[in-house]
């Protein structure tokens, strides 16, 4: 055993993980989880009341960065955990937004976000798990280039490279001209200035930012657009629901707010996969519960890609004004079968026929191209990228910080920056940047 | 392998001799920076050691500039000091001149240089191996290595003589199959014309080495008389400059100046007008020559729009009035860099002594050794110095020394010594050539080190002496004064603890342009400041004055870049995790499933010690590194 405490030093160290363990979209819960030490102290600070036990399934308020809602959470205490390390699960409300916030939040309370397979590598390290082979962790490992092939990401990622690759080779041209004042300095060359570096950090720092600013659209790519099906109670969102996705998936009742909480499901539509998200209808009501429902609605439709604003016959109420004017806003107006409607802001349906649901589905894939993936921009997907985007942010910003730093410094800074963009890429600094200062610079005795 | 004659052959001789001046511990081939480091190493290790050089007048000889250190360079002398080696030493008592590089850029970067006089770097050299005991110095051309099927046995000479040892340390630098070319003539030998080694080449090919030819070069020799000194820059060295060697209170450090000056349009334009006469152009030389020292011509041509190239001319030694110009390498026909060396202001009447010219030699793939330094396929016999594909005296040196420890430890059956990444240059060096190899001559530089903060030129002891103490090289006057010194450090440290009002450093920081806080600061945090230096504190305070100018340095180091150290220690942390992974060394990585097939070739071929130097192999990916992981808990779990 004391064998494998002395690997597990290698699979966790300080490192403290966490994942979202459900799959994006699908089913009422999400599941996310951390592994590590130090991870029931961090959920300490996010759950109240904390399980007074371990292994017990408590319900509680958990604190996320920008909301907080119920949940429960259960951890273990190493070794007696899936990991083999000390775990926390939060189970929270399903779709990708909340569980993403929560896991957003744990990441900025220590946790790195997990490798892929990362659980199941640590669960096996620690002994936990008696895999068949070392083929069972390839599978794993190879996981993501399998789905990543499916959701036809391979090709941006290829951009995405490119992109990366692009970035380091500015860095790795300030490097090189950092180095060669530090190796050669006593060459019949114009070295570089301080100011000069300077321009450049800033310069591959925007484009950082700016690559990081399109990981909300390559979310969508990756996990699908999130619609939430918002409207008056009773006016059939759930019916519509079904029928987007072809088949029953929401109880339809007459009775009005039948759906208290959000419900969500997911439809491959061409190239996008649809995750929608059926809210309790908008009323006011005493009922305890579906006033939380209520709440989660207005949130649901905030953090949705597209809001898909269902009306039937009746007049409009001035509460839904706002969202109707939401430019992510497509209106509708159900119950064809029953009613003519002449709004042309919208489009007119039957869930309970069919008529014009295919129509819709076009309307809303139509709407999401035109908003987010019609130009070519590489687009982040990879939540580990975002993580290492941040990190070479992280490093330059520092580097900038200090402006009386000598350049050795700076330099480390630089490289660290270029060692996070390298993990995306996956390569290693130091003989490009030898190689570049005997292409640039004409040194040696 | 098919040496069981010679095996049986040469079992027999060894049983017939018993005449000791022929059977040793340690046997180093070769006596350049590498072989005296491994040489005096081994002796001093108790070992039996002889020490074979094809000329006795080429020990320590310094076949290029007369100059050791430099950037990284001058670190490596310093770890090789700290280990209890001779390079330091042996520059201190000859040199002519000592500057500090990189003065203003930062601490990781500051590098001691020395300009020395190279008759006196040999003489002196070769007068430390005389006096060794357990030393023997013996000229001869080591002509094979004698070997069985897993072991080193000896090394016979051309002469015919056997001498037998169970370790044998190849340093041959630049001298086997040697072959200088200046522009259409070429001459079968070594550098500066001594005889070079035709033998050995074939012996290393039996053994299975890899051969490659590598290339240099070095400029021309001038005549001090022939050189109007006023057209050009003095170059002083630096005053109150610390020794090379640690043990070294003080040096002679500033007795000549080096000159500066530039080649002009004429000097390129003889170049191009005679470029198709350059051998490197015309194709006759084969060797992969270094981006580190390029030629003239190659310079002028590969930067063409660069209108000016400096050079720098350095006195061979006090005793000689021959100057070696740097920046003039060349191997153009002689006629030709008459014209160049004349075109250059200063220049004009020069007077060649010797001519600069192109060096050919044999040397192996790096990637066959160990980290030891140690053959894979020959127990005893290591590789050290230009024969392992480097280029440079101090890469050379710092090789040498690990592989005499090495090869004393080797012989005591005890873990021999792996410097790592993380404390040394010269593990830096000796990574990078048994782990990725090297496709031209290697040169060390500073931007090869990861944790550059960390391995200075001024902690260089800190670093490693424990390491020289351990193994045995370190003496006791050595060792007394590294623990005085970081005694030193320590009482500064609590020194600079000591916290003061505001009102006791007003002056300081008004003085030194700082602003001026309302709270109590200590030493330590004016030190961060970035306009107070620790001999402020001195000045001011009248605290430290007891402590020395190195022990003080070092510490204001320490400080002022705290966290920056801080950061690369948690990276070697990390890093260590897997250098500590230990990979059995005769694992057929062919029978381990999940790894692909590029990972199990490379694997294969180096044979990582641990996981970390498996992650650096080109061609590993991290994937295959997590299939590693896993496969060594595998192993544990199923014993």
């Amino acid at each position: 055993m004391k064998e494998f405490e002395k690997h597990s030093e290698i699979s966790t160290g300080e490192n403290k993980i966490v994942a979202i363990s459900t799959p994006i979209g699908r089913g009422a819960i999400s599941v996310v989880r951390m592994s590590g030490c130090g991870v029931i102290d961090i959920a300490k600070t996010m759950f109240k009341p904390f399980p007074a036990e371990a292994g017990m399934l408590k319900l509680g308020k958990l604190d996320a960065k920008h909301f907080s809602d119920q949940a429960m959470c259960v951890y273990f205490v190493a070794p007696k955990s899936y990991t083999g390390e000390d775990m926390v699960e939060f189970q929270v409300h399903g779709g990708f937004s909340v569980a993403d916030g929560v896991l957003k939040s744990c990441i900025q309370n220590g946790c790195r976000l997990a490798e892929r397979g990362e659980f199941t590598k640590r669960a096996y390290l620690n002994g936990k798990m008696n895999l068949a082979g070392v083929e069972g962790i390839m599978d794993v490992i190879d996981a993501e280039s399998i789905s990543a092939v499916e959701n036809g990401y391979k090709m941006l990622t290829g951009r995405l490279d490119d992109k990366i690759n692009n970035l380091q080779d500015s860095l790795t041209d300030l490097l090189a001209q950092i180095e060669v004042a530090l190796d050669y300095p006593e060459e019949d060359l114009e070295y570089i200035t301080k100011d000069k570096v300077f321009q450049t950090i800033n310069k591959v720092l925007k484009e950082i930012t700016a690559l990081s600013d399109t990981a909300s659209k390559g979310r969508i790519i990756k996990n699908g657009v999130d619609i939430a099906i918002v409207g008056k109670t009773n006016v059939g969102k759930s019916s519509l629901l079904n029928a987007l996705v072809g088949y029953d998936r929401a109880i339809v009742t007459d009775i009005e707010g039948t759906t208290r909480d959000t419900l969500s499901e997911s439809y491959v539509y061409n190239d996008v996969k649809f995750n929608f998200i059926d809210t309790a209808g908008l009323r006011k009501t005493d009922d305890v519960v579906e006033n939380i429902g209520i709440e989660r609605t207005l949130q649901a439709a905030e953090r949705a890609d597209v809001i898909l604003l269902v009306f039937d016959g009746g007049s409009i109420p001035k509460e839904y004004e706002e969202i109707k004017n939401n430019p992510k806003t497509v209106s509708i107006y159900n119950k064809a079968d029953l009613v003519k409607h002449n709004q042309k802001d919208g489009i007119s349906v039957s869930a309970k026929t069919g008529e014009n649901v295919e129509n819709l589905k076009q309307a809303i894939y139509d709407k999401i191209k035109a908003d987010n993936v019609s130009n070519n921009d590489v687009l982040i997907t990879n939540a580990r990228h975002i993580d290492c985007l941040s990190r070479a942010s992280q490093s330059l910003t520092a580097a900038l910080d200090d402006k009386d730093n000598t350049l050795d410094c700076i330099s480390l800074q630089i490289r660290e920056s270029w060692q996070a963009l390298g993990e995306i890429t996956g390569t290693t600094a130091s003989e490009d940047i030898v190689n570049r200062i005997f292409e640039k610079f004409c040194v040696g005795k | 392998m098919h040496n069981n004659k010679r095996y049986k052959m040469t079992m027999m001789k060894k049983e017939e001799t018993n005449d000791k001046n022929f059977i040793y511990d340690v046997i180093v081939v070769g006596a350049g920076h590498a072989g005296c480091e491994a040489g005096l190493a081994s002796a001093r290790l108790g070992k039996k050691t002889l020490v074979l050089a094809t000329n006795l007048d080429t020990v320590g000889y310094l076949a290029c500039n007369p100059s050791v250190g430099g950037t990284a360079k001058g670190n490596i002398v310093k770890e090789i000091d700290a280990l209890g080696g001779e390079m330091g030493i042996n520059t201190d008592k000859t040199l002519i001149q000592l500057r500090m590089l990189n003065r203003g850029k930062g601490p990781a970067v500051h590098c001691p240089r020395a300009q020395v006089d190279k008759y006196k770097y040999h003489s002196q050299m070769k007068k430390t191996l005389e006096g060794t005991a357990n030393l023997y110095l013996r000229q001869a051309e080591a002509a094979e290595v004698l070997h069985n099927d897993k072991q080193v046995l000896g090394v016979k000479t051309a002469q015919g003589l056997e001498y037998f040892a169970n370790a044998v340390i190849l340093a041959t630098g630049v001298y086997l199959n040697s072959r200088i070319i200046v522009g259409e003539w070429t001459n079968d030998v070594g550098p500066n014309g001594f005889s070079n080694a035709k033998h050995l080449t074939d012996s290393l090919v039996e053994m299975g080495f890899e051969v490659r030819r590598f290339k240099t070069g070095t400029p021309a020799r001038i005549h001090a008389r022939s050189v109007d000194f006023d057209k050009m820059t003095p170059q002083p060295g630096d005053k109150d400059m610390a020794p090379f060697s640690y043990v070294h209170k003080s040096v002679n450090e500033n007795q000549y100046d080096c000159h500066l000056t530039y080649t002009v349009q004429e000097t390129h334009d003889v170049i191009r007008s005679n470029i198709d006469r350059a051998p490197l152009f015309s194709g006759s030389i084969k060797g992969t020559g270094p981006r580190y020292c390029p030629s003239i011509e190659d310079k002028v041509t590969r930067f063409a729009d660069k209108d000016r190239h400096q050079i720098f001319l350095e006195r061979e030694g006090l005793d000689t009035d021959e100057i070696y110009v740097q920046g003039m390498s060349s191997s153009m026909p002689a006629e030709i860099q008459y014209k160049i060396y004349k075109s250059i202001p200063g220049l004009e009447r020069v007077e060649i002594m010797r001519d600069a010219y192109a060096i050919e030699y044999d040397c192996i793939d790096p990637t066959q050794l160990y980290p030891t330094l140690m053959y894979k396929n020959l127990d005893g016999l290591f590789c050290a110095g230009q024969i392992n594909g480097t280029s440079g005296y101090e890469e050379a040196a710092g090789q040498g020394l690990v592989a005499g420890i090495n090869a004393s430890l080797y012989l005591d059956k005890k873990e021999m010594v792996v410097l790592e990444r993380s404390n040394s240059y010269i593990g830096v060096l000796i990574d990078d050539l048994t782990t990725k190899g090297t496709n031209e001559p290697y040169r060390m530089m500073t931007s090869r080190a990861e944790y550059r903060l960390l391995l200075r030129q001024d902690n260089a002891d800190t670093r490693l002496t424990e390491i020289g103490r351990k193994v045995g090289l370190v003496d006791d006057n050595r060792y007394e004064i590294y623990l005085k010194k970081k005694k030193e450090i320590e009482e500064i440290n609590e020194i600079l603890s000591t916290i003061c009002k505001p009102k006791e450093f007003e002056k300081l920081f008004r003085d030194k342009g700082e602003v001026i806080p309302n709270n109590a600061l200590s030493y330590k945090d004016m030190l961060r400041r970035h306009n107070v230096n620790i001999f402020d504190l001195q000045k001011y305070f009248g605290i430290l004055t007891e402590f020395s100018k190195q022990a003080l340095e070092q510490a204001e180091t320490d400080v002022k870049y705290e966290g920056y150290i801080q950061k690369e220690k948690e990276q070697i942390e990390q890093f260590n995790k897997m250098e500590q992974r230990k990979l059995p060394p005769d694992v057929d990585y062919n029978n381990i499933g999940g790894l692909r097939i590029e990972a199990r070739q490379k694997l294969n071929k180096i044979k990582p010690q641990n996981l970390g130097q498996a992650s650096r192999i080109s061609g590993v990916s991290p994937a295959d590194v997590t299939v590693l992981i896993v496969w060594l808990a595998q192993q544990k779990k199923e014993k």
